[in-house]
């Protein structure tokens, strides 16, 4: 429901794995089978030769070193900071503003309705359940909506149908009260309090 | 009784989009995967950002020169022990393979969707295994200590120690928990396996 980016995860993670799997695999190879040693020489000494070929032609006259460090040097400037904003694009999406309403029928200004108000209520609703022990409604942005995620930690054994039929109905209520109906997730968790209460000693 | 049986009535465009809801909350994001591999790629781009930048204005490098390196990578069978080429490189492929393995592989978390009213339903296995626990002790007469039931994607596995000198019966078990499984109507349905233990427990 949060906005990672799942699918660019995927294929970067897939890539360093891959990366990280011919290294070491040419490292293990090279340490096992000694006739490979020949060809690896040949092959770096090939490579050598040609950056050797690339360093010298962007030398400037009157310098020691190429201009291509330099270039080096802002590309993984630029790697860095992806790294960066990479890991910032994880987890996020939460949300303050749940809906907004910049027109209004034509009055002036415009209306917000934090997200506050579905968290706090639904939450007041939901821990006044026999069946339920603890419950936190988070909002999201979704789809340039909101959306909403319900985490409800039931009571040991009660019927998980049970309970997300008692959740759809305040979620029902709730659309009835704000006019606007949010898409909705209800995630029924085992937390470590459902674990600590008492058993019911009636069998 | 499926999903689709039960959503029919919604419109397909709802049913799509929670269709995609439900595939974010039933699968692994893979963050701490990500998180792990850009912090440790963001390394390694620093410290070569240094020497790459030492050798652009010229200064001697920190820890190695890069013409250096190269060298030593030319050299490489000759000039490092086997034993510590191989476990270094056995070092570096175990690491690519976890990567690679987070990035290929479907990363279920251990949740069942059920349908719900309103909204998408996910249901902890835990939670779900709670209820057939509770349903299986109650068929049984025996208390909470004496069930152990662990749901995964496809097996509801139940283990019961009965009471010493009352017999249990497995199959009675067995259909009260399959008749709970269908009534939570979690979409795969899984298969229902009931052990009931030789030993039983004695004083409960």
């Amino acid at each position: 429901m949060n906005q990672t980016p799942r699918t660019l995860n995927r294929i970067l993670i897939t890539l360093l794995g891959l990366l990280l799997m011919l290294a070491g695999g040419t490292a293990l190879a090279l340490a096992l089978v000694p006739a490979l040693a020949g060809w690896w020489h040949a092959a770096t000494a090939q490579a050598g030769a040609n950056l050797q070929a690339v360093l010298d032609a962007t030398t400037l006259p009157g310098q020691r070193d190429s201009w291509l460090w330099i270039v080096a040097s802002l590309l993984l400037l630029l790697l860095v900071l992806l790294m960066i904003a990479w890991v910032a694009q994880q987890g996020k999406g939460r949300t303050g503003t749940i809906a907004a309403d910049y027109d209004g029928d034509g009055a002036p200004g415009a209306v917000q309705l934090s997200s506050g108000v579905a968290e706090q209520a639904l939450r007041a609703a939901l821990l006044e359940r026999d069946s339920i022990l603890h419950a936190t409604v988070t909002a999201f942005d979704y789809d340039g909506g909101g959306a909403l995620r319900i985490r409800v930690v039931p009571r040991l054994g009660v019927s998980p149908q049970a309970v997300a039929d008692e959740v759809s109905d305040l979620v029902e209520a709730l659309d009835l009260a704000l006019g606007m109906s949010f898409p909705v997730v209800i995630h029924l968790v085992a937390g470590a309090r459902s674990r600590l209460v008492r058993a019911d000693r009636v069998r | 009784m499926s999903h689709t049986e039960l959503e029919s009535d919604r419109p397909a465009g709802q049913r799509l989009a929670d269709e995609r809801l439900a595939n974010r909350e039933l699968r692994s994001s893979r963050a701490t995967a990500s998180v792990i591999a850009a912090v440790l790629i963001a390394l390694v781009g620093l410290y070569l950002l240094l020497e790459a930048a030492l050798k652009a204005i010229g200064q001697p490098s920190w820890l190695a020169d890069p013409e250096e390196v190269a060298g030593w990578l030319h050299q490489l069978p000759g000039n490092v022990a086997p034993a510590v080429l191989g476990a270094s490189g056995a070092l570096i492929l175990l690491l690519g393979l976890f990567f690679f393995l987070q990035g290929v592989l479907p990363g279920h978390l251990h949740r069942h969707r059920i349908p719900g009213r309103r909204g998408v339903v996910v249901v902890d296995d835990e939670v779900l295994a709670s209820s057939l626990a509770r349903r299986a002790r109650t068929e049984a007469q025996v208390t909470r200590e004496q069930v152990l039931v662990v749901v995964s994607r496809g097996l509801v596995d139940v283990r019961l120690r009965p009471t010493s000198g009352i017999p249990v019966n497995a199959d009675a078990i067995q259909l009260a928990v399959e008749d709970e499984v269908r009534r939570s109507r979690i979409s795969p349905v899984p298969q229902v396996r009931v052990f009931v233990s030789s030993s039983g427990v004695v004083g409960q």
